[in-house]
């Protein structure tokens, strides 16, 4: 059995440096351990990555640093379960497993000539990061027109990737960075209230322009209601979504929505894709 | 097409035969429950069993398998099992030729699948005709029939005391080669004749007649049918009909870990019929209700699977009909879709 054809065997990888965002939420900057198969690792954004802590068990995870920059994989875990949990527990120079890239991606190409409006929230901007990041870099930033992002979590706290969305991003030219948290805090000077009616507040204008939405699924049903009194149709509005997975190939069943597998068809679908499919997730 | 014939007192002979030269996985009965497995002589093979209880998918995705060992010691290092031997697969009933032909694009397709895939591809598959209808067999409603050998390297049928040994493919003419000395080519157009009056006599024991016709149309458009909830009020949610089933390949993957960082990565049977088998972290569950489970279920068996591989997802073996605790019988639910409004 050769392993380099075998797709459930990981790449035995290293973790670099631990990023904490929140309380509960870390981003893992990972390489593989083998410089070849580092080389050879392309993911686009919107993809998933499986990883290992072996012993503990395998979760699948959103990449959320930009395939323009190489060298490393970037992951942002919150803390939920058993495999969260231990990752949490890891320290950099520690070793992991890794497989993937799997499913499609956001279809990037059909954006260009496009003003971008990326909706997240809480960890629900993970997968958009690695979009973000893909349209700021110098070599696309001039395919794409203006960049707004509504990204809001319940407490400062709770917001990911402070460094970019209260900092970095908010520095990019032709972009609009707008946060917000769920209840009022003594320090936080931004805006106070759900993203969804923020988003209405904001009411960015439809015209030329795709929607990007991950989030708590609650949040992303009452986006898409906001996107629709806004004008937007559901070809402009994409999404990602998350079934539980074991695989990640295809195989094991479990992420299905209707005849489609999450892992194979998906993460990534437009809101005219997922009105097509049974309200099964 | 090639043929021989093999007198019925010699087949213990051919299989101790296969045995000296491959592994041999063939029906065995233990404890009342006829499965595949490996055996070590002809005479445990249970001949004359009929369907088996386990289907033989078991050989190229069993209930258990291990993934690779770990060591996270000094360093990481990941073995996997070695590759499969050159293998004999006897005695595969028509049903299960089509759920082996059912697995193979779930297990091919962009992410090959090196462990079905290599036991597929080093396994000679020899096929036995049904010799007997069971009340709960519908292979007919899916263009099959008890002597149906598509998908067998081989293929064996009992007719009296002999057997018709039909050549399908390279590979099973090179193991009659191999055991030439048990097989004669006299006789063989009388016993293909005799095969076709076993074929008609067959086909009118069916006791199920079973219509698939406008069925996949009409669950099309069936997903928030009140008719799944009915449906579900039955079911144990006990996942015997997933077990059984030749066509499902769900599994969950787990790690053993021996407590000093090393161990092994397993994947083992599923079934869409557990309640965490779709259960997030966080707590939400897209299929949460048997309901949605049970719809799943059928749904996968009379549409995804077609929608996917353009392949039948059921090959009417009659497993989940005959072992459901409660009765749920999938051919009569293929009869009430029709009526459902």
């Amino acid at each position: 059995m050769s392993h380099r054809d075998n797709p459930l065997r990981p790449h035995p990888a290293t973790i670099l440096k631990i990023v904490p965002e929140t309380r509960d939420v870390k981003t893992f900057r990972l390489t593989l351990d083998d410089d070849e198969a580092m080389e050879n690792w392309r993911h686009e954004p919107g993809q998933l990555a499986m990883v290992s802590v072996f012993g503990v068990g395998e979760a699948m995870f959103s990449i959320s640093s930009a395939p323009t920059r190489r060298g490393f994989i970037e992951l942002s875990i919150k803390c939920m379960g058993k495999v969260t949990r231990a990752l949490h527990g890891l320290e950099a120079g520690d070793k992991v497993g890794m497989r993937g890239p799997y499913g499609n991606h956001f279809p990037y190409e059909q954006f260009k000539g496009q003003d971008l409006l990326f909706v997240g929230g809480g960890i629900g901007l993970a997968p958009l990061r690695s979009l973000v990041d893909f349209v700021f870099a110098e070599e696309n930033r001039a395919d794409y027109g203006r960049v707004e992002i509504l990204y809001g979590a319940r407490s400062y706290d709770d917001l990911c990737f402070k460094y970019d969305v209260l900092d970095g991003w908010t520095k990019q030219p032709n972009t609009h960075i707008y946060t917000t948290i769920d209840r009022a805090e003594e320090q936080w000077r931004g805006h106070v209230g759900f993203v969804p009616a923020y988003l209405e507040e904001v009411a960015p204008a439809a015209h030329n322009k795709v929607a990007l939405i991950c989030g708590p699924p609650i949040m992303i049903k009452f986006v898409m209601q906001a996107l629709q009194k806004l004008d937007f149709r559901d070809e402009q509005v994409y999404s990602t979504l998350e079934l539980r997975m074991k695989c990640g190939v295809g195989k094991c069943g479990r992420c299905n929505i209707g005849s489609k597998f999450v892992c194979l068809n998906g993460p990534v679908f437009s809101m005219a894709e997922i009105g097509q499919m049974p309200p099964e997730f | 097409m090639s043929a021989r014939v093999i007198s019925r007192d010699r087949i213990s002979g051919f299989l101790d035969c296969i045995l000296r030269k491959y592994p041999l996985v063939a029906p065995v009965e233990e404890d009342g429950v006829v499965a595949y497995r490996r055996v070590a002589a002809a005479r445990e093979v249970a001949l004359d069993a009929g369907l088996s209880d386990v289907p033989p998918k078991t050989h190229f995705f069993p209930q258990t398998e291990v993934l690779f060992h770990y060591s996270n010691l000094s360093g990481l290092e990941i073995v996997e099992p070695a590759g499969a031997p050159e293998t004999v697969l006897f005695g595969v009933r028509p049903c299960d030729l089509r759920g082996f032909a059912a697995l193979d694009p779930v297990f091919g397709g962009r992410f090959k699948d090196v462990y079905y895939r290599d036991k597929r591809e080093k396994t000679t598959v020899v096929g036995l005709s049904c010799t007997s209808v069971l009340p709960t067999c519908f292979c007919r409603a899916y263009g099959s029939s008890p002597v149906d050998g598509t998908g067998a390297d081989l293929m064996f049928t009992r007719l009296g005391e002999r057997y018709l040994v039909e050549v399908r493919t390279p590979k099973g003419a090179r193991l009659v080669e191999d055991c030439a000395d048990f097989f004669t080519e006299d006789g063989v157009r009388e016993a293909a004749r005799e095969k076709e009056v076993l074929a008609r006599e067959l086909d009118g024991r069916f006791v199920r007649r079973v219509d698939l016709d406008s069925v996949k149309e009409k669950v099309d458009g069936m997903f928030e049918s009140p008719y799944w909830g009915k449906l579900a009020q039955r079911c144990l949610g006990c996942g015997i009909c997933t077990f059984l089933c030749p066509t499902c390949h769900c599994f969950d993957i787990v790690d053993e870990d021996r407590g000093d960082r090393t161990g092994c990565r397993l994947r083992c049977w599923d079934s869409c019929m557990f309640t965490d088998f779709t259960l997030h972290t966080s707590g939400h569950n897209p299929r949460a209700t048997k309901t949605e489970r049970v719809r799943n279920r059928f749904l996968h068996k009379l549409k995804y699977h077609l929608d996917r591989y353009g392949l039948a997802g059921c090959v009417g073996c009659g497993r989940c009909v005959a072992k459901c605790p409660v009765n749920i019988d999938i051919t009569r639910v293929i009869a009430e879709i029709k009526e459902v409004d």
